[in-house]
């Protein structure tokens, strides 16, 4: 378990460094940029980014000098992409909500009011369960 | 039993059936039996369609004395007349089509369903932070109270910072205990399932009732589990804190009625476990009857044709 956090550290400290400089980065950049607070060999970074471009997160850059690489999406963007299935507002919603089990049901505005009423309905009551 | 009697069966199972069964109210009583009568409709509809179909192309084959078939299948048509001969012949392709559809349905669905997990869980490990505390949580960095479990092997349970900061720590233990139950019972394959009979058969067969009627009653289930560990006003007021949460955009979804349902049944009635025994009696016919119908014709025409001399 320590080791695979380990992992997720790295690979969401190489997509910051990404993210913060917004440019296509080559492996000695990211790994220059990341030494700095941690003891990183080059051939970590190197795979890191191989695992992050194999999940589509980041994409090679074939330049004739080095490779460089450079993330799919924004941070801004990952986000919203994960609320829209989280809170499930996805066109073809009845497909999408296969992906997760979401905890409750996203209430309109007119079921708002019911389900305040049954909160407090439910609060007053004294009989224990 | 008759081609007749299958098909009445096969077609009560996947209309009137489960649209009585999606209307009716008991369920809310007794979720876990409810959800195994879906099943047992389900399965004895498809059942009952296949024996259905196959019965009627079945006339396309006559047994001699011995058993075995006596001429093969153009042949019978001078026994049938043409117009008997080419319906049993578009029953039996439409049943093979039937079975190929649900096949495809039930791997397309299956594929989808875990690609989008993968995917999704893949950003939700990069972007969510891991407590201390609690090895299988992440949490996102959002104010938005969100609440989801993505279930599998490598499950996960989602919360946010909106999540941590606006409920307290009862309410948070009755969302995890809701969301565990689900991941241990493993709920998603049941909806798999039904998503599957959903996707091959979207019309003419109330699949959608089906399927909109055990994503309710699963819900239920991971309630009730919730309950057991934290009683039920804790989990109400995590249930209407987390149904507000708005988008990035700003607007409020467009809800369906079943959030309501659940607050309500918080404070209605317990479960019964009468109601639960009838369903479970119920599901048990259901089955048995086109089950034992199919098997034991088969298993007699097995038996001639091994034991032939």
């Amino acid at each position: 378990m320590a080791r695979l956090n380990r992992l997720g550290d790295l690979e969401r400290a190489v997509m910051d460094q990404l993210w913060d400089t917004g440019q296509p980065q080559t492996v000695r950049q990211v790994h220059e940029a990341l030494s700095a607070r941690r003891d990183l060999a080059y051939t970590t970074v190197m795979t890191v980014l191989q695992r992050l471009a194999r999940k589509n997160l980041v994409v090679q850059i074939r330049d004739e000098r080095a490779h460089q690489y450079a993330a799919t999406r924004g941070r801004d963007e990952l986000v919203a992409g994960l609320m829209v299935d989280a809170l499930d507002q996805a066109a073809d919603s009845e497909d999408r909500r296969a992906a997760l089990m979401h905890f409750v049901e996203q209430v309109g505005a007119d079921e708002a009011d019911a389900l305040r009423d049954a909160l407090a309905d439910l609060e007053s009551r004294h009989r224990p369960h | 039993m008759s081609a007749l009697a299958f098909t009445a069966l096969a077609l009560m199972l996947a209309g009137p059936v489960p649209a009585v069964l999606a209307r009716s109210s008991w369920p809310l009583r007794a979720p876990r039996a409810a959800v195994v009568l879906w099943q047992a409709v389900a399965a004895a509809a498809v059942l009952s369609s296949f024996s259905a179909g196959l019965s009627i192309a079945a006339m396309l084959f006559v047994p001699n004395a011995a058993g075995r078939p006596l001429v093969g299948i153009t042949g019978s048509a001078d026994r049938l007349g043409w117009p008997l001969w080419l319906a049993s012949v578009l029953v039996f392709g439409l049943t093979l089509l039937i079975g190929a559809r649900l096949i495809v349905a039930v791997v397309a669905v299956a594929v989808g369903t875990r690609r989008r997990r993968a995917h999704h869980r893949t950003v939700v490990d990069l972007l969510g932070e891991c407590r201390h505390d609690m090895n299988d949580v992440r949490v996102l960095g959002v104010s938005e109270p969100l609440a989801y479990c993505l279930p599998g092997m490598r499950s996960r349970v989602v919360l946010s910072e909106g999540t941590l900061s606006t409920l307290s720590a009862t309410e948070l233990a009755a969302i995890l205990r809701h969301e565990r139950a689900h991941l241990r019972a493993r709920h998603d394959l049941v909806l798999e399932a039904f998503t599957a009979v959903h996707t091959a058969f979207p019309r003419f067969v109330r699949s959608g009732s089906a399927l909109a009627a055990v994503r309710l009653l699963v819900e239920l289930l991971a309630d009730d589990a919730a309950v057991r560990a934290t009683g039920p006003r804790p989990l109400a007021r995590a249930l209407v804190a987390c149904a507000s949460a708005r988008t990035p955009a700003g607007a409020l979804a467009a809800g369906g009625p079943t959030t309501v349902v659940r607050v309500r049944r918080l404070a209605g009635r317990p479960n019964s476990r009468a109601l639960s025994l009838t369903a479970y009696l119920a599901a048990a016919a259901i089955l048995v009857v086109p089950t034992v119908s199919v098997a034991v014709p088969w298993l007699t025409e097995l038996h001639r044709l091994f034991s032939a001399p």
